[in-house]
């Protein structure tokens, strides 16, 4: 069910459409030489719960990690200096979430080869200045400033949106507009791989979409500047994801058991 | 079938009466509306009043000081001769009252030291008032009604509308008619009220509350020397610091206590010089130094409503002369508290509603026409003992001589104002267009007439009666004649009060519940005969973003914020509901390029509507501009003018080109046809017109071949009318062929887009070909949710509520981005006069009307049907369009509707807010007028289309 390219999937739609015209199908027309990189993951097999733990550790910890260093280290934090903060946020989150992507990737399939790591931090890279570029026009069409005092704002932003919502996927799926399509648009997961991946994505998309409201309030406080309130909701909505994605994972990793419990008794009877 | 939709037409023509009657109803209560009345009062207009004509011709015909004056008297003998008013912005009572008159002491009290010392020190001839301010507490309103003596309203009916300046007869234009000198200084406000009237003056900006000292320190700078000169006979200062101070610090801080402070030395050093030059003969021998506020305010420092910490504001009278006469204890107002030292301190109370009347006396000029306040006693006495300072030698009448000749005076003092006052009420009654009711009329006519007979009658004798003699019936008569008066004045404050400055609840509670009650009719009326509807579950879920963006929409109006932004607001659903659209579409791996096209079309109107923000901030008050959003180009860079010239004319032509399309592509409907090709004329003809404005197409010639800049405009709006005759008369008398509704759509809507493209300017243009291709899109993804999942032909009759939505918001945004907002200074009074050069009301209200809400409403209302997919020809197919087209209608009527009710309520709740004349008001006109247009151009889309 994995081998369709974009060719096929363009010709199944009703109204063909040029690729050049959709960035999604851009990205992936770059990267069409390796269409089979993503196929390993959707055979989902769970993974532990100790696992789980381990690589949400990871991300939840670097972001805290990165705040940290921004306070207590350089003394400055979102308000005072958002184009540096948001920078360190993203460029520690970054690696911490292609590790996470790339230890549910050894986890979860031997059939990596070494040649894929360097594969997969490819696409990551590649991933991250796309969807910073998708998340920008995103944001400037819901309004967010476009003077030339706020292009490092918003650029830092878009990445750190990018490390949220792209920069996994694309260490997963990396080019396959099937799994691409299938997460993201249809939401039908298969498998708490890639629930991993769309609930943060989903979380951080909506905390920053509430989290632009208070930006017209007249408060004249500080944090209401773009795109500060932006991030604290991005952060908060991407946390939440990651907690509930978390649960899911437990309770998906129960339910499997169960499930085979059930199906083991179902054989011996 | 036929009947039922025939009966449908009568549904539009009902919301639209049930929503005129809420929206009247509720505009009784909340606009209070007051006409000016353009008369002024002249000196021998006393003449005809039953008063004496001069004050005590009996006392003074034969003392000394009937010859020293040297001015010419009007009404009354002027008591004072000069006066020194400094004006406080937002003083509030505390800071100036001592803190024996509050529960409790806080820093901010006590600091205005030197008023109190000279208010409470023995033998003085100053006093401390606390002043009530009427509502709106807003610095122009104030200083209006301080000048007016009236109670201005937000819509006062007048010949300045738009402009500040007063041109009600008011206290500065009397000062100015009877030969006084002005010399203004600090707020410029002053000047933007009377630009001619002052000799002097010295404004400064008073819009950056950020800056708390520029206004003071130039009112400082100009003060002092100007006290030692003698060419002006009224002074007034107004300083803003303390305004300011509370508007970014709040009472409670180390800025305001400064200020206070910086504030008593500089009237220690007014009062200094003042007394210095006091003498008999010096220049202030008898000059009134007035230190006042002009409205209070919160603890915030926000003022602007009617609560008891922004009415209450603080006067402080002084006379330069000393031996004030003492008024009798039943005219005395004053409260009196111990203070810590065990000593009596009382203050006063005064309406700011008497100033004008009060300062007209004491000055001796007429009193404005428009005064409804009266002659205040305790502050008329603080100047009067101009006459008593001989008699006082002369012994034999003592104290009790000095009150009965000050009330004898005063008695025919306030004869005249109550005669004033009667005359201004019969006019105002006559007059205006909502004058009052008769019975107020009559109970008013009852006190006056029998506070006049008695007057004729006794008083009028006594007055007369030179043998001066002390009995205690004709002290009695005296005063018996003053509470006449007075309780004449208070009835009729009272009912200019409840006419002008209550908003009537009942009536607004009523107004929005008949609101609410349409809408909950209108949206039974979408469902009415589509049983299947809620059972579909994807449409619920659709139905159920729909009601939260909506609701969204609708409580942000709650908020001041929201409203400032609410271009922004709309533009943001926007965008989320076309990256809603745009997932589907990706889903459903159709329709992605209209998905895109939608959004970079969101994107570009947001920049238009940044543009719109930015002019809009640079004239509100409660916005602050960031103008350096822009990418760096310089404004006269010639690449970007040749631009700016030439891109609206090649929008032009390609809203020809697509014209020409959609009449090409269709099969032959001749009449159609015909109008639509009507539009494409007009359109070049709008091209043609620009080209020869700008001057790079060297087609300047062509305007004097033309004949004038006029005569193209002229051609558009004819054509207009030809078109829009013709498609009525031909709906009215061949109404069996209109099978086909697109054609007929882009003939309604191409002829009402010619003239909205040419009042909008050339940006009108490239903004019709962005809601172009922005409505392109909504009809092309219109059902993107559901086509794969179930056969489009079976189901393409439901309503989809969504599309719905975005073509209302895009709407929406299309009147922001389109440069305007909610307020009456974003109305583009120029477009009232293309193609024309002189003003009729009638056809320039229209042009202004059809500028302001052309893309907003009429395009939108008209171009609603072209929401409708074309697909199916058959009759049947024909008629469910036709229902679902109703349902369209109601559903963007229940939109509308439910955006004014979220308003209505909003003025309801904040009615006393700080805002609430500046910004909440304007916008309720805007969307009351706004859902009226809909409502009625509703009416007439379903007799055209149904």
């Amino acid at each position: 069910m994995e081998e369709s390219n974009i060719s096929s999937s363009t010709s199944s739609s009703i109204v063909p459409i040029p690729k050049t015209r959709e960035r999604k199908a851009m990205k992936e027309a770059k990267k069409k030489k390796k269409p089979e990189s993503s196929t390993g993951v959707s055979s989902d097999v769970p993974i532990s719960s100790l696992g789980a733990a381990f690589v949400h550790l990871i991300t939840g910890l670097s972001l805290a990690v990165g705040f940290w260093v921004a306070r207590n280290k350089l003394s400055v934090d979102l308000v005072s200096d958002p184009s540096l903060t948001l920078f360190l946020l993203w460029s520690i989150e970054f690696p911490a979430v292609g590790l996470k992507m790339l230890a549910f990737l050894v986890l979860l399939s031997a059939l990596l080869i070494y040649e894929s790591y360097f594969r997969a931090l490819g696409r990551s890279i590649l991933g991250l200045i796309s969807g910073a570029f998708m998340n920008t026009l995103g944001a400037v069409a819901l309004g967010a400033p476009i003077g030339m005092q706020y292009l490092p704002k918003t650029i830092h932003w878009s990445f750190l949106m990018s490390v949220f919502t792209f920069v996994p996927a694309t260490a997963v799926f990396g080019a396959s507009w099937t799994d691409w399509h299938r997460v993201f648009a249809s939401m039908k997961t298969s498998g708490n791989t890639e629930y991993m991946i769309l609930v943060p994505a989903y979380g951080a998309i909506i905390g920053g979409w509430f989290g632009a409201w208070p930006m017209p309030l007249d408060w004249e406080r500080p944090w209401q500047e773009w795109p500060i309130c932006v991030c604290y909701g991005a952060i908060g909505g991407y946390v939440v994801g990651l907690i509930n994605e978390f649960h899911f994972v437990l309770t998906f990793d129960l339910i499997a058991r169960l499930r085979e419990d059930n199906r083991a008794e179902f054989l011996l009877a | 079938m036929e009947t039922y939709l025939k009966r449908k037409k009568w549904v539009a023509i009902g919301f639209l009466l049930i929503h005129s009657v809420a929206i009247l109803i509720f505009t009784r209560g909340f606009l209070l509306t007051r006409t000016e009345l353009p008369f002024h009062s002249t000196c021998s207009d006393v003449s005809r009043s039953p008063c004496l004509a001069s004050s005590l011709p009996n006392h003074d015909s034969n003392s000394v000081h009937g010859s020293k004056q040297n001015q010419p008297k009007c009404w009354t003998k002027p008591v004072v001769d000069r006066v020194v008013i400094i004006v406080l912005d937002a003083l509030r009572i505390d800071f100036v009252a001592p803190s024996a008159f509050f529960p409790e002491a806080k820093p901010w009290m006590d600091k205005l030291t030197i008023l109190q010392m000279l208010a409470f020190a023995n033998e003085s001839s100053a006093k401390i008032f606390k002043a009530f301010a009427d509502p709106p507490t807003t610095s122009l309103q104030r200083l209006k009604g301080l000048t007016t003596g009236g109670l201005p309203t937000f819509i006062d009916v007048g010949n300045s509308f738009g402009a500040p300046v007063i041109v009600e007869d008011n206290f500065i234009n009397q000062l100015v008619l009877n030969g006084k000198r002005l010399v203004m200084m600090g707020d410029d406000t002053w000047t933007q009220l009377f630009p001619n009237q002052f000799q002097k003056s010295y404004p400064f900006p008073s819009f950056n509350v950020k800056d708390l000292d520029t206004v003071d320190n130039g009112c400082i700078e100009h003060l002092f020397p100007t006290l030692y000169e003698d060419d002006w006979d009224v002074l007034i200062a107004h300083f803003l610091g303390v305004d300011h101070a509370g508007h970014i610090y709040g009472v409670d801080s180390v800025p305001m206590i400064k200020k206070l402070e910086q504030y008593n030395s500089v009237l220690e050093k007014v009062i200094d010089i003042l007394e210095s030059q006091a003498r008999p003969g010096g220049l202030h021998e008898s000059t009134m130094l007035i230190v006042m506020g002009d409205h209070g305010q919160t603890l915030n420092g926000d003022h602007g409503g009617g609560t008891a910490e922004e009415v209450e504001t603080a006067m402080f009278a002084m006379s330069t002369k000393k031996h004030t006469t003492p008024v009798p204890p039943e005219f005395d107002t004053a409260s009196c508290r111990q203070n810590s030292d065990g000593k009596q301190i009382c203050i006063s109370s005064i309406e700011q509603l008497d100033f004008a009347a009060t300062l007209s006396a004491l000055l001796g000029i007429s009193y404005p026409f428009g005064s409804i306040g009266h002659v205040n006693p305790e502050l008329y006495a603080l100047g009067s003992n101009k006459w008593n300072l001989d008699d006082f030698e002369l012994g034999n009448f003592g104290a009790k001589s000095a009150v009965k000749e000050w009330m004898e005076n005063y008695v025919n003092v306030l004869c005249v104002n109550a005669w004033q006052v009667k005359r201004y009420i019969d006019v105002y009654s006559n007059s205006s267009v909502v004058g009052f009711s008769s019975d107020d009329m009559s109970r008013i006519s009852d006190l006056y007439s029998a506070a006049e007979q008695s007057w004729s009658k006794s008083v009028k004798h006594i007055l007369m009666d030179s043998n001066g003699d002390e009995n205690s019936t004709k002290i009695s008569a005296l005063k018996d004649q003053i509470a006449a008066y007075l309780s004449f004045f208070s009835s009729v404050v009272e009912l200019a009060r409840s006419k002008w400055t209550e908003f009537n609840l009942n009536l607004m509670i009523t107004g929005f519940a008949i609101l609410v009650i349409s809408l909950i009719l209108q949206s039974l009326a979408i469902f009415h005969g589509d049983k299947t509807y809620a059972v579909d579950s994807w449409l619920s879920t659709g139905a159920a973003f729909t009601l939260f963006i909506v609701l969204i929409r609708a409580s942000s109006f709650l908020s001041n914020s929201y409203i400032l932004e609410e271009g922004k607001v709309a533009n943001f659903l926007l965008a989320t509901t076309g990256l809603i659209r745009l997932r589907y579409s990706v889903m459903r791996k159709t329709m992605r390029k209209e998905g895109v096209i939608f959004l970079a079309m969101v994107s570009v109107l947001r920049v238009s509507i940044d543009i719109g923000l930015t002019k809009q901030a640079a004239t509100s008050q409660f916005m602050s501009s960031s103008p350096s959003w822009m990418l760096g180009i310089t404004p006269d860079h010639p690449a970007l003018t040749y631009a700016t010239e030439l891109a609206p004319i090649l929008s032009v032509f390609i809203l020809i080109c697509v014209l020409y399309l959609a009449v090409a592509r269709t099969p032959n409907e001749g009449l159609w046809k015909y109008v639509t090709v009507g539009s494409m004329i007009s359109y070049f003809l709008i091209a043609l017109l620009w080209a020869s404005e700008s001057d790079i197409f060297g087609l300047d010639g062509l305007l004097d071949v033309t004949g004038g800049r006029n005569r193209i405009p002229q051609t558009v709006y004819v054509i207009a009318l030809v078109q829009l005759f013709v498609l009525a008369s031909a709906r009215m008398f061949c109404a069996g062929n209109d099978k086909n509704w697109a054609i007929r759509t882009v003939a309604l809507v191409s002829a009402c887009s010619s003239p909205v493209i040419l009042l909008s300017g050339k940006q009108g243009s490239m903004l019709a070909l962005a809601y172009l291709l922005a409505g392109y899109c909504i009809m092309r993804l219109e059902g993107v949710e559901r086509r794969s999942k179930s056969d489009g032909q079976k189901n393409f009759s439901k309503l989809n509520p969504l599309s719905v939505v975005q073509w209302t918001l895009l709407s929406i945004c299309m009147f922001f981005a389109s440069g305007h907002w909610c307020a009456f200074d974003g109305l583009r009074y120029g477009a009232a006069f293309v193609g024309f050069d002189e003003f009729v009301l009638i056809r320039q209200a229209i042009l202004l009307t059809i500028e302001t809400f052309g893309f907003s409403i009429i395009l939108s209302v008209f171009g609603l049907p072209l929401l409708i997919p074309i697909r199916s020809q058959t009759p049947q197919a024909h008629g469910e369009k036709r229902h679902l087209l109703f349902q369209m209608y109601m559903l963007y009527g229940v939109i509308s509707a439910t955006t004014v009710a979220a308003t209505i309520l909003c003025v309801t709740i904040h009615r006393r807010h700080l805002m609430v004349w500046g910004l909440f008001a304007p916008k309720f006109v805007f969307d009351v007028v706004g859902l009226i247009l809909t409502d009625l151009l509703i009416c007439l889309a379903s007799a055209y289309y149904l």
